[in-house]
């Protein structure tokens, strides 16, 4: 009631009230929208802003001996771009990003087709106890990831097993998960495990978001279920795809939970297996931050660059049939 | 996702790590409060009995994790300024720690300890009469084997690693589901141990001037025998206590276990029900008429440089690792103490629960920790050393390619970083 009389008031007393009602009307569409983000933009000051500056700076810091007490003292100092240069041309780190890209095209696909698969057969009519079946694919995704590692480290150890187990009984030997090749689709398998819940999750809203309507169409043009879901559905839900895409794809550059507890368990994964891991070792195990910062301003640009270029590939397919 | 949830709580830990470094210090009438990490079992139990022997220094202990865990957050709260006043390190890294400014010097306080410690002890922890803890464990290197197994199995226990080979080869024949040993790649103080008794030293330094040995020809050598049994299958090549491990050492298809006087104890939580089955004896030598053995593992109580109680600090350490009160809980639970009385009162124990049917156990213990490899010497970055060590290792066993090839990568990593950093190097 209010919002509806005001407008018709102010026009009124146009004359009088402009300098006054301006002053103070200015004001307030000035600082309201300050007050209503200032807790936000606090918060990615504190911690976004801040620490991605610190790390710039750290990352062109590096500690050096002086010569102080028995064995001198490691310092910091200014090195300009050494960390950089040693980041760039160390063979390892740059394998840590071939690992990752190996074990990128065996978890996303896997993890994205298998959430489009669920999130239709859940959408399809003919479907029964779905609630039941959307708990159940959900529900590794509640599990912790280092949790989910253990686990799955238990059942591919050879002697721990129950695959292994039944394999051994029928004569065929262990099977070797934790062995060089085998290791890829064993750590994917734990992603995919944990994942697809998730994205199913997104997908099927999405799809629940399209007009039966469109349906009911594509039914009387003679359609069947299998021409609706691939005509109809998964064009409509190729957002939600490109975004559950994004997301696998940041996960994936982020792997370090899964190879960080599987390594106790086998030789295959070294200490520096994927490029986060090269970080956590060079900043605490080794003690050298800046270092370990030149290393992660390198990891997040790399993952700035590759959901832009997913984004511009993907955009004109994704979003130019709607706009 | 899952990182993210991993993120918050490292996040929280922290707050919660800087409220508990806040509230330190001293609390009224006089009080001091010191803050001290370490994570053997018998930690909290010697703490109580300090504090109450000592009204005026209360101390808060809190298990930062195993060695390595617990000297990388070391690092970092030191680096943050919320260190806690004492800490355990193990002895190899102690210089790093010195060298990353973490330790303070405490020698104006350790004069009245001085005579407590052997020679050989000291030499961890004091550089150029400059000292940086208190020795608390030592690790002298023993064989420690399922003698069970080697009864049933009719073998003779092997006092050279020529015998040893050879018995690796028997084991191999009379029980193929068995091995003698395991090679682990992850082990680096303990092939460094190794290396050692064979007459390796990785690191020497004179006047702030580094030499590298890694690749020196004892340790070349020790590479070369480990590598021929693995080679014909007489070791197997596998981490260590991983559950995979730990369940062939309960099938009894780990036969022995080259380490320290701190294995029985290790093994014990792994393998409870083997209690009595096993047995330590001299580790094998290279020479039959040789005797020196490494010292595997161990720790020091160290005072680090945020502590604004350096002299409150020092007493503690030193009251840990003298008094009987605190070495009589030690050996209680299994650690072989670094302090003379305490190793004469060790002595005069039962074994351990592992090899509890051990009659001569501490005589060659005894035997073993007087007859120590002299003048070790670890260097400022055994921690790169350690880890191009793993993954050296692992990678030479994984592709087959030899272990001294391996070996000469650690040496060069090692002195690449040491390079880089601005240590004078001789090589």
């Amino acid at each position: 009631m209010t919002a509806r009389t005001t407008p018709p008031a102010g026009a009124a007393g146009k004359a009088p009230g402009k300098a006054a009602g301006k002053a103070t009307g200015k004001r307030r569409t000035t600082m309201a929208p300050f007050v209503f983000i200032a807790p936000a933009l606090l918060f990615f000051l504190a911690f976004m802003a801040i620490p991605i500056g610190y790390a710039l700076y750290l990352s062109l810091q590096g500690l050096r001996i002086v010569d102080e007490g028995v064995f001198g003292i490691r310092t910091e100092v200014f090195v300009g771009l050494a960390n950089y240069r040693q980041m760039l041309t160390d063979s390892g780190f740059w394998a840590g990003f071939g690992r990752l890209g190996l074990y990128g095209i065996i978890a996303v696909p896997l993890t994205l087709g298998l959430a489009l698969l669920f999130a239709l057969l859940l959408d399809h009519g003919a479907a029964r106890s779905k609630r039941f079946s959307r708990v159940a694919i959900f529900l590794p995704y509640a599990i912790p990831g280092v949790v989910a590692s253990l686990m799955w480290g238990f059942m591919y150890l050879p002697s721990t097993s129950p695959f292994s187990y039944l394999t051994e009984k029928l004569g065929l030997g262990t099977i070797p998960f934790l062995d060089a090749g085998v290791i890829y689709p064993s750590m994917a398998n734990i992603a995919i495990w944990g994942g697809v819940g998730f994205n199913m999750i997104i997908i099927f809203t999405s799809l629940r978001g399209i007009p039966p309507e469109l349906y009911d169409a594509a039914r009387i043009d003679g359609c069947t279920e299998w021409r609706i879901a691939w005509r109809i559905k998964v064009p409509l839900v190729a957002p939600a795809l490109v975004l559950t895409g994004l997301f696998a794809l940041i996960g994936t550059l982020q792997v370090y939970g899964e190879p960080t507890m599987l390594s106790p368990m086998t030789t295959e994964i070294s200490q520096t297996w994927v490029p986060l891991m090269q970080v956590y070792r060079d900043g605490f195990i080794r003690d050298d931050l800046p270092l370990a910062a030149a290393g992660s301003v390198i990891l997040a640009v790399g993952t700035l660059l590759v959901s832009l270029l997913l984004l511009k590939i993907t955009q004109r397919r994704a979003f130019g049939g709607i706009q | 996702m899952a990182e993210r949830g991993f993120v918050r709580g490292i996040a929280l830990a922290g707050v919660a790590s800087l409220v508990a470094a806040c509230s330190g210090g001293e609390a009224g009438d006089g009080v001091i409060t010191l803050d001290y990490w370490c994570w053997s079992q018998s930690q909290s139990e010697k703490v109580d009995a300090f504090n109450a022997a000592h009204p005026d220094i209360q101390v808060r202990h809190t298990d930062a994790g195993g060695g390595g865990d617990s000297s990388t957050k070391l690092l970092t709260a030191s680096r943050a300024g919320n260190a806690p006043d004492i800490s355990c390190v193990e002895y190899q890294t102690i210089p790093a720690m010195v060298v990353s400014d973490v330790l303070a010097d405490i020698s104006e306080y350790t004069a009245e300890v001085e005579d407590d410690f052997s020679d050989e002890v000291w030499e961890m922890t004091r550089f150029e009469e400059e000292v940086y803890g208190i020795p608390q464990d030592v690790g002298p290197m023993v064989l420690l084997y399922n003698q069970a197994r080697f009864d049933e199995l009719g073998l003779e226990v092997p006092a050279t690693w020529e015998e040893f080979a050879e018995v690796a080869a028997d084991v191999r024949e009379r029980d193929p589901s068995s091995h003698l040993a395991t090679f682990a790649p992850t082990e680096f103080g303990n092939f460094a141990g190794l290396a050692q008794q064979a007459g390796a030293d990785w690191w020497t330094v004179e006047d702030r001037e580094w030499t590298v040995g890694i690749d020196d020809e004892a340790t070349m050598r020790v590479a070369e025998y480990w590598q021929d049994l693995i080679d014909r299958d007489l070791v197997r090549p596998e981490p260590l206590l991983t559950p995979e491990w730990n369940n062939r050492v309960n099938n009894g298809h780990v036969l022995t276990w080259p380490s320290a006087l701190w294995a029985p104890g290790v093994l014990y939580g792994v393998a409870e029900g083997q209690a009595g089955d096993w047995g330590i004896a001299p580790l094998p030598q290279w020479e039959s008429d040789d005797r020196d053995v490494a010292l595997q593992g161990g720790t020091a109580l160290t005072v680090t440089k945020n502590s604004d109680h350096p002299e409150a600090a020092a007493e503690f350490a030193m009251w840990m690792n003298t008094d009987e009160t605190a070495y009589d809980l030690q050996i209680a639970d299994g650690q072989y103490p670094a302090c003379i009385a305490g190793q004469e009162a060790a002595a005069q124990g039962p074994p351990p629960p592992l090899t509890g049917r051990q009659q001569d156990y501490w005589d060659i213990a005894t035997e073993a920790a007087s007859h120590t490899v002299p003048g070790v010497t670890w260097g400022p970055n055994v921690s790169t050393a350690s880890d191009a060590y793993q993954d050296a290792i692992s990678a030479a066993i994984r592709n087959g390619t030899p272990l001294p090839d391996a070996l000469q990568q650690v040496h060069d990593t090692v002195v690449e970083d040491m390079d880089r950093v601005g240590f004078d190097i001789s090589n």
